[in-house]
């Protein structure tokens, strides 16, 4: 019946093939005989769900068990939204069409803030209650995972259970405890009380907070004996014992990253101040060439497809990069595959890699230097210099690209306009670098491309204590850049909406306050908010200001060294005394070595062989 | 080799670019020994009969692969049925010599199934089907490259009966000359002066001209 309605929905929707599922490798396991159904929800549009990785690794670690069975759900754009409110049918997974609140556990992925209102409309739309108080014992388990979990505070209202960590044993040992539980017949409190127990995962019934009257934190803490005080993360040591796919879903219609990912290792030693997913991942953890190699193989016959990225934090750290490249390449030959490094960093020893990468197709390559000087990139410990920067791009235009993309951050702490005029200059040697090959040795249409997004200060980074630039500042920044990379030929310039930027600030520190504005924002219509045509700044300051919740308070303001933060209940391996040395040490633009040249004792050595840099 | 497959109802959302590079991933799954293009961007050199619109069934779907070595239809039916989904599976396959004329130019017809979505409108053109056949042209506006053009579909549609709440059609499909199904429901609303119902659409056959008679395309 459903399925019927569905398919009359899909004769008027744009993009029908987001919603058919059946795709080539999905899973077709039987409803009936499953212990535990999960319902992986990821909120954001099928083409962006698709292309995550986090996404296709969880799939295959819950279908890989015998007792319990996974299905994808996304977010619909907003003409099937309305079809379905239209014709009453319920969100419902891509695999089997059924309704959300019919699995027994609706997980979401967190990738980034300003996602959250689609959880809401999620929820809504499978006629689960929002709020975690007013469900009923058959509602399902609502659970979340992904970087944002580590701060879970804004979304504290409308999930029973956060995971925190590396998901692919974590999931399976929450899905576990669920399954025993409905099975001896718990109630729904008694069920979040056992969960409470499984590694890395918070829940945040059982834990009250107090706040001082200047709205900061008075205190945390749990309050019955089955939650920890601290919610330490899940960590994997070795991510050769632990579940890859060998098979993928392939997408009918295109998706954003329409390739094979191929997860090189996990973490990153770099140190980057601004960057959570550079503390959030520690430590490292890379896969064996040979396992990688063998993955490669097996996910390029099951997927057919002509593409395969080797990804993570900092690829060009991998340790055997040249061996892997040239083994992949080798097995690969005839198959017409490309292998591309995504987040290909300026300082690596690559030339000869990234040659042997172009016996396939060229496309734009990417760097980022972050900051437009050198004082500005120490602030930030980007352990990257001008010639650095200058050597890769002039290799890069020698060896027929043409293309080149820069990114920046504006309204990193400390930055001054010569920061930005820092910007326009590199853009300007990196043109003069292409103008410096000989006319008929270079390739042909030169872009240099410079974004430049605004700064977020991070839980879980030396910034988190940091101001965010106001949006006045950042508006007077984004006009000054623009003129000043006016003047360079060959560049052009992108930015971005500051008002989303603002917001996500307010997330990505906010407390559980945050959750009443979020929730009265997506009453107010807000949703899609990281899509441009959809985000309504004003209808998110009618909310904050309804709430009685002011906004500056999570992105303005500077955080004493002392404060109760929202999200200090959580140990991510990193402590917060190292972040607390990392920002007295951005504050003087002093650098922090690479953890591969030694340990700089940030909280993992805590755990006696997780890191193997530590010690 | 020339195969014949199936894009199954809940594939008839996914349109023809999909299709192509659906199969292009199977046939590299399947390991079949397929001839690549030469140039920049090599790609296996596969062509479709023709394209099938985006919200139709196809049942008989034809498409033409160049191999780089002999395979026998039996062992590309079944490497090919491995590789592909459960939606699209390929029912028999023949081989082809190198130099046989492209498909697109052996297809001369299409057998259309159009399931008309309200009972009372199927009734009344299903009873008006004689009189629409019998006018003496059916002129239907149709794009061209310089804007809409007038054009008689009568002698595109070579029959047209009704079936239950089905008319089954079969329509010219000749390069240039092609009648689409909703163009023939189109015309039909049109004569009766009534709203055009909604239809799912299932091309079932696709037919070359063999001595004057209509056969299907793969027995050529």
């Amino acid at each position: 019946m459903i399925s019927e309605k569905i398919e009359a929905m899909l004769e008027k929707v744009q993009k029908a093939p987001r919603y058919t599922g059946g795709e080539m490798n999905t899973a077709v396991k039987s409803w009936d005989e499953a212990e535990l159904r999960f319902a992986f929800c990821f909120p954001d549009t099928y083409e962006v769900g698709m292309s995550h990785l986090g996404m296709k690794i969880l799939y295959a670690a819950i279908n890989a068990q015998p007792w319990s069975l996974c299905e994808r759900v996304c977010m619909p754009w907003v003409d099937m939204m309305a079809l379905m409110q239209e014709e009453n049918v319920p969100l419902f997974s891509l695999e089997s069409r059924h309704p959300i609140n019919e699995f027994d556990v609706v997980g979401f992925t967190l990738q980034y803030e300003m996602s959250y209102t689609n959880v809401l409309a999620m929820l809504k739309m499978g006629n689960i209650p929002l709020r975690r108080e007013d469900r009923r014992e058959e509602d399902p388990i609502v659970v979340a995972g992904g970087p944002c979990a580590f701060n879970p505070e804004p979304l504290a209202d409308f999930i029973d259970a956060f995971m925190v960590g590396d998901g692919e044993e974590q999931i399976v040992e929450l899905n576990a405890v669920i399954r025993d539980a409905r099975k001896d017949g718990l109630s729904r409190q008694e069920l979040l009380k056992k969960l409470a127990s499984v590694r890395g995962v918070y829940v945040p019934a059982l834990y009250d907070v107090t706040y001082h009257e200047d709205g900061t934190i008075a205190s945390f803490a749990p309050n019955c004996p089955e939650a920890p005080e601290k919610v330490l993360k899940a960590i994997l040591t070795d991510l050769d014992s632990v579940i890859y796919p060998k098979e993928i879903p392939v997408p009918y219609t295109e998706i954003i990253h329409d390739r094979i990912m191929l997860e090189i290792m996990r973490g990153c030693t770099r140190g980057c101040r601004f960057c959570a997913a550079g503390m959030l991942y520690r430590p490292v953890r890379e896969r064996s060439l040979e396992h990688l190699v063998e993955l490669a193989c097996s996910l390029e016959k099951s997927t057919g497809y002509e593409e395969i990225s080797l990804s993570s934090l900092s690829s060009g750290d991998y340790t055997c990069l040249a061996e892997l490249i040239r083994e992949l390449l080798k097995r690969m030959q005839g198959k017409h595959v490309a292998i591309s490094l995504p987040s290909l960093r300026l300082d690596s020893v690559l030339k000869e890699s990234l040659e042997a990468t172009q016996q396939e197709r060229k496309t734009s390559l990417t760097f980022a230097p972050e900051a437009g000087t050198q004082r500005l990139r120490d602030v930030i410990n980007k352990g990257i210099t001008e010639a650095d920067l200058m050597e890769k791009a002039s290799d890069a235009f020698a060896g027929g690209w043409s293309s080149v993309k820069l990114y920046f951050m504006m309204g990193l702490p400390t930055e001054t306009y010569e920061d930005l005029d820092g910007i326009a200059d590199l853009a300007r040697k990196v043109v003069g670098a292409y103008f410096a090959v000989p006319k008929g040795q270079r390739a042909k249409g030169l872009r240099v491309t410079c974004s430049a997004s605004v700064f977020v200060p991070k839980p879980f980074t030396p910034f988190q204590w940091e101001p965010q630039d106001t949006l006045e500042e950042v508006q007077r920044k984004q006009l000054h850049l623009r003129d000043a990379l006016r003047q360079v030929k060959g560049a052009n310039f992108n930015y971005h909406e500051s008002g989303l930027s603002f917001m996500e600030a307010c997330f990505a520190r906010g407390d559980r306050r945050m959750g009443q504005v979020l929730l009265r924002a997506f009453e107010k219509g807000c949703m899609l908010d990281g899509w441009n045509e959809h985000f309504k700044y004003d209808t998110w300051l009618e909310a904050f200001d309804e709430c009685g919740v002011d906004p500056a308070f999570y992105a303005y303001r500077r955080r004493e060294k002392d404060e109760i933060l929202p999200w200090d209940f959580i140990d991510s391996g990193v402590t917060k005394e190292f972040l607390w040395r990392e920002k007295q040490k951005a504050d003087n633009a002093q650098t922090t070595k690479d953890c591969r040249q030694g340990c700089n004792g940030c909280g993992l050595q805590r755990f006696k062989g997780v890191c193997k840099f530590c010690g | 080799m020339m195969a014949v497959f199936e894009k199954s109802e809940r594939l008839r959302h996914i349109g023809h670019l999909d299709i192509q590079r659906t199969m292009q991933r199977a046939l590299r799954r399947s390991g079949l020994p397929v001839k690549y293009s030469q140039g920049f961007n090599p790609h296996i050199l596969v062509t479709f009969a023709s394209a099938l619109s985006t919200g139709a069934i196809g049942r008989r779907e034809i498409m033409d692969v160049t191999m780089a070595e002999d395979v026998t239809p039996e062992a590309f039916v079944s490497a090919m049925n491995g590789a592909l989904p459960p939606d699209m599976q390929i029912s028999c396959a023949k081989t082809m010599d190198d130099r046989h004329p492209s498909l697109t130019s052996m297809l001369y017809a299409a057998e259309f199934e159009i399931r008309i979505m309200d009972e009372d409108a199927a009734q009344r053109m299903i009873a008006s089907l004689d009189s629409f056949m019998a006018q003496e042209q059916i002129i239907t506006l149709r794009k061209s490259k310089s804007g809409m053009k007038e054009v008689d579909m009568k002698p595109l549609v070579y029959s047209v009966q009704g079936e239950g709440a089905t008319l089954r059609a079969v329509l010219s499909q000749a390069e240039g000359s092609s009648c689409k199904p909703d163009m023939l429901v189109n015309a039909l609303c049109a004569f009766l002066s009534m709203d055009t119902p909604r239809v799912i659409v299932t091309r079932s056959m696709l037919m070359g001209q063999d001595e004057g008679r209509m056969v299907p395309l793969e027995t050529l």
